[in-house]
């Protein structure tokens, strides 16, 4: 059981075997490539490479310690830095990079972690792989702990994610299971101390391994099968998670700006990731874009429209006609680097943007206002502007008088619904709007339904509907709970039944007031992030154009209606209670690119954070129950010395005895049922040269063979107790 | 605990004694010592010349006891064992005259050649610790220790003990040749003076009873007492046996290990003791079955297969 004994085994059993420990380690590399948006895969593989090569030499730890060391900082300077590895720039900012997370680690800001110090950290972690795998499949000879945690990472992740894990099991079998079987051979050879002369140096006796896992694996994969008595667990397990039995249950997802808006539903996580700042004197809605297609699920647009190139950046969209009043105004937006919308987000009114880079163009696209950043035409991320906009102010009187739209088109594309709508939901609209006349008294009551009749604002448990079930009428009949895509995809749905033209916007709520008073204009910072996405309705008023109303719980437009003199509702916005995610229904991978994608560059991040953070959450995780089923004998020894120590008493001595007995065993001391303890202690003491075991026997026999036997647990029975213990598991 | 080591510094020198003449034999002198101890009676089978004699002689000339020997002949009478009442003239009278079973020590030997009337004279003495002769009961004296030899090889002429008598013994012991050195040695010993002629007493009968009184306090935990049942009940199930251990047998495992402990230094029996003893005290006590015989087992390789079977205790319930 002696290490020294490794020295028996030939060097190329050992490489073979911590080759293998290599290969089953990069199945927990690959999936990274898909499952985060990391491009830096072929770096973690070839330092992984690295790690192991040093490893296997095994070279003196300081060596060793100094070349990985190396490898890591080497890999960071050619990733993040545009400086000389040797600069002193550097360094320096290396430097800075790492005083800044340790301090955002200690307010434990996790998701403000540079991408740097995050690739740091992934380093670390193959880093300290590479080593526990030499010790696992190397010194111990263990693999089939390691083999296990592959396959469940690798199902979990074939189950759970986009990763396809139907080859990477596959190879996961065929090498645990060499790796298995070379490492019985090896342990063999240990502890009967065979000669090594008997093994060849050429490892020839290997083939027939090689030849049965191949042929048993392409058995096992041609034979037929099953097929899967649980279809996709997914389902299940979301119902079971969320056990409202509301609809289906949703996919959890990240609050963020998402594309995808044809699914709607389901549940959210919030994110506070900065999207961006916005210096302003009032708060504003930012505007990104409206859609008009109402499918039953989500929303779609009917046409892509056409992109008109706005000249001079001059903004030719318009939602409200000129003769509404509005007040000249002027603001910043700058954005958080890892921000990915390729897209103005602009206040109602925008006029003019002036940006930061010249060469920006930008598309307008007419239908549905929004607006493409692209230069070359080549979508890019800008990484601020500013815009003059015209703040309006909505004359509820003309509202009020707006009589039918003439532009029948306009009329028809905005009140377009399913024809397999539930008829109940237009019931509902004429039910509530059915004491008012005018166009605008409707929409407000409609807007004013759902602050109460049993709505509720929530994120979680929202379901995403069943093939057979429409979004609005779920929301408005059964769930009567969910966040601003329902709330508003509902008003604007009723609306249309009563054939009031309205559309759907995305965009982002004003944020957070992060700091005021800033410049000498007398502007106020607010802090937008990814929890501020939002969606609202717009509602066509012939003479006045598209007026924004705010139908979700909690959430108030900031928008001034002349005849409401005050915006004094705007207070109740933002840092209130239920921020309004906007929930984008994309799968997570995809999530990942729509707001926090490397903007510029390519020394950007090209993480998507959180999953990676996931990943590292993982190893960590596997990491420390490998570590316990590694350390488990320290903590059941633990354990036991407490309760001797704490209780004294025979039957605490008995069991730790009997523990003794069982790592005995598992040292292939198995005690014969005949053989009595003392000849048994005789046979362990000769094997470890010791006598401790022959003393712990004697007490312990007196302890159940002598009568009334005063013989409780004293501290020396206790060390010998530990002692021994060691020298077994030593 | 303070007693029990002088004992122990007696019984180490009763077998010291016994080492200086027996070469080579402390196990066979710790065994025999067993049976003294546990007020019961050996029988040792082996061939002619091996030292079953020597044996016995040096245990009681150790003891200081009153040693008496019997030579069995088939001739041999009930009444040359345990004595007779003969007619005195001048008293006028019948006068009983005690045989050699009247001694603290007593050698029966070749017990097989003799009449089985006159062996069950001496059994009946072993078991009842006493003599009946003319209506008149005779205890016997304390301590009372037989060890009887037999002779495997003849059996000619010979009256082999019955089964049922077998377990009379508690122990059934074999000398076996001695070693090549041991042997050696024992010429160089002897070839002045035989090294019994030297020998002192070390211990005296009353010291003997005392100990045997001192070995029946000997502590016996349930969990060894259930592993000598354990072992007895295997015999009365083993294929190869025909006649299994009788509860006797489990009485006499328990004296022997009680006795094997006392003599350890312990206070306590130890499933080591039993494990141990179990061959000598069981092999006499069984009857194999006519297949195990004819396949050419011995009892022994039964008993030892029995006890290999058997789980030893290694827990008790708190």
């Amino acid at each position: 059981m002696s290490h020294k004994k490794l020295t028996n085994i030939p060097f190329i059993y050992t490489s073979i075997l911590y080759i293998a420990g290599l290969l089953l380690f990069l199945e927990w590399l690959y999936p990274v490539d898909e499952v985060t948006d990391t491009t830096f895969l072929g770096i973690f593989v070839i330092y992984t490479i690295f790690c192991f090569f040093i490893s296997i030499l095994q070279v003196r730890w300081w060596l060793s310690f100094l070349l990985k060391g190396f490898g890591i900082f080497f890999i960071l300077n050619g990733v993040y830095s545009n400086y000389g590895f040797w600069s002193k720039h550097w360094f320096s900012e290396m430097f800075a990079d790492f005083v800044f997370n340790i301090e955002v680690l200690i307010a434990r800001q996790w998701f403000d972690l540079s991408n740097m110090f995050r690739t740091l950290l992934f380093l670390i972690i193959i880093w300290l792989m590479s080593y526990l795998i030499y010790y696992w499949f190397v010194q111990v000879k263990r693999v089939m702990i390691f083999s296990v945690l592959t396959f469940i990472y690798i199902t979990l992740l074939d189950t759970f994610t986009v990763y396809n894990a139907d080859w990477s099991i596959f190879r996961t079998f065929v090498i645990a299971f060499l790796a298995l079987g070379i490492v019985n051979v090896l342990k063999e050879i240990q502890s009967e101390s065979l000669q090594t002369y008997r093994l060849s140096t050429r490892p020839l006796w290997i083939l027939p391994l090689v030849a049965i896992v191949l042929f048993s694996s392409v058995v096992g994969y041609a034979a037929p099968k099953l097929d899967p008595q649980w279809p996709d667990p997914v389902p299940f397990l979301q119902s079971a998670v969320n056990g409202s039995g509301i609809g289906t249950g949703g996919v959890i997802q990240k609050v963020g700006y998402g594309e995808n808006d044809s699914t709607l539903g389901g549940s959210f996580v919030q994110d506070y990731t900065p999207v961006f700042e916005a210096f302003m004197k009032e708060e504003n809605y930012f505007r990104v874009e409206s859609k008009d297609y109402y499918t039953g699920k989500g929303w779609v647009n009917s046409n892509d429209g056409d992109y008109v190139e706005q000249v001079d950046l001059d903004i030719t969209f318009e939602t409200f006609s000129p003769i509404v009043e509005s007040e000249p105004s002027e603001l910043v937006l700058s954005f958080d680097e890892r921000a990915n919308i390729p897209k103005l987000i602009y206040p109602y009114g925008a006029r003019h943007v002036v940006a930061q880079n010249e060469d920006v163009t930008l598309m307008l696209n007419e239908e549905t206002g929004e607006i493409r950043t692209e230069i070359d035409n080549d979508a890019v991320n800008l990484s601020g502007y500013s815009i003059n906009y015209d703040s309006p102010s909505y004359p509820i009187e003309l509202m009020r008088k707006s009589g039918t739209p003439e532009d029948e088109e306009l009329v028809r594309k905005n009140t377009r619904l399913p024809n397999n709508l539930p008829s109940r939901v237009g019931e509902l609209a004429k039910e509530i709007t059915v004491n008012h006349e005018s166009q605008y008294d409707k929409v407000r009551a409609i807007e004013r339904y759902f602050s109460g009749n049993g709505f509720v604002y929530q994120i979680e448990n929202v379901p995403v509907p069943t093939d057979d079930q429409d979004y609005v009428d779920q929301f408005l009949f059964d769930t009567k709970a969910g966040y601003c895509d329902n709330f508003s995809t509902s008003m604007v749905v009723m609306l249309r039944t009563l054939d009031i033209p309205a559309r759907w916007v995305k965009g982002f709520t004003s944020g957070e007031k992060i700091a005021e008073d800033v410049n000498e204009l007398g502007e106020d910072v607010y802090q937008v992030t990814n929890a501020n996405a939002h969606s609202w309705v717009e509602v066509y008023f012939e003479g006045v154009g598209w007026v924004p109303f705010e139908p979700t719980q909690g959430f108030d437009a900031p928008n001034n209606y002349a005849v409401d003199t005050s915006n004094a509702d705007d207070v109740l916005d933002a840092p209130e209670a239920p921020e309004l995610p906007e929930q984008d229904l994309e799968k997570p991978e995809q999530d990942a690119q729509d707001v926090f994608n490397p903007s510029t560059g390519e020394k950007d991040s090209k993480f998507e954070f959180t999953k990676t953070h996931g990943i590292i959450l993982a190893v960590t995780l596997l990491v420390l129950i490998g570590l316990m089923v590694w350390k488990r004998h320290q903590l059941r020894v633990y354990f036991l010395e407490r309760k001797m120590k704490k209780q004294k008493d025979a039957a605490a001595y008995q069991d730790a005895y009997h523990y003794v007995l069982r790592l005995l065993r598992h040292k292939g001391f198995q005690k014969e049922p005949d053989q009595t303890l003392r000849e048994y202690a005789i046979r362990v003491d000769n094997f470890y040269s010791t006598d401790e075991m022959g003393r712990l026997t004697s007490r312990y026999e007196r302890l159940i063979y002598q009568n009334g036997s005063t013989n409780i647990v004293d501290d020396e029975l206790s060390n010998l107790w530990k002692n021994l213990i060691k020298k077994i598991l030593g | 605990m303070q007693e029990t080591m002088v004992y122990n510094e007696k019984i180490s020198k009763v077998i010291d004694n016994i080492n200086k003449v027996m070469i080579g034999k402390e196990d066979v002198a710790i065994l025999s010592l067993v049976a003294l101890l546990a007020e019961g009676h050996v029988l040792l089978e082996d061939v002619p010349g091996v030292g079953k004699t020597m044996l016995v002689r040096t245990l009681a000339k150790s003891l200081d006891c009153d040693f008496k020997r019997i030579q069995f002949t088939p001739d041999l009478l009930p009444s040359d064992v345990t004595g007779i009442s003969i007619y005195n003239p001048k008293e006028m009278e019948f006068e009983f005259r005690g045989g050699p079973i009247l001694g603290n020590v007593v050698l029966a030997d070749e017990i097989n050649r003799t009449s089985p009337k006159t062996q069950s004279a001496l059994l009946e003495g072993m078991e009842e610790k006493s003599v009946t002769v003319d209506g008149v009961t005779i205890p016997l004296q304390k301590p009372f220790f037989v060890m009887a030899t037999q002779n495997p090889i003849e059996y000619e002429g010979t009256y082999p003990l019955p089964e049922a008598q077998l377990d009379r013994f508690i122990l059934k012991l074999t000398m076996g040749y001695p070693s090549l050195e041991d042997e050696l040695e024992m010429l160089e010993r002897t070839s002045k003076e035989h090294p019994i002629e030297s020998l002192s007493p070390v211990m005296s009968k009353e010291e003997l009873v005392l100990i045997q009184k001192e070995v029946r306090n000997v502590y016996i935990e349930k969990n060894v007492q259930q592993y000598i049942i354990n072992l007895v009940r295997e015999t009365r199930n083993h294929e190869s046996i025909f006649l299994g251990v009788s509860p006797r047998g489990s009485i006499a495992l328990m004296k022997a290990a009680k006795a094997y402990a006392f003599i350890k230094g312990r206070d306590f029996v130890l499933p080591d003791d039993v494990k141990y003893l179990a061959p000598f005290v069981l092999t006499h006590r069984i009857i194999l079955t006519a297949e195990a015989k004819y396949d050419g087992r011995s009892a022994r390789q039964i008993v030892e297969q029995v006890v290999k079977q058997t789980f030893v205790p290694i827990r008790k319930e708190f």
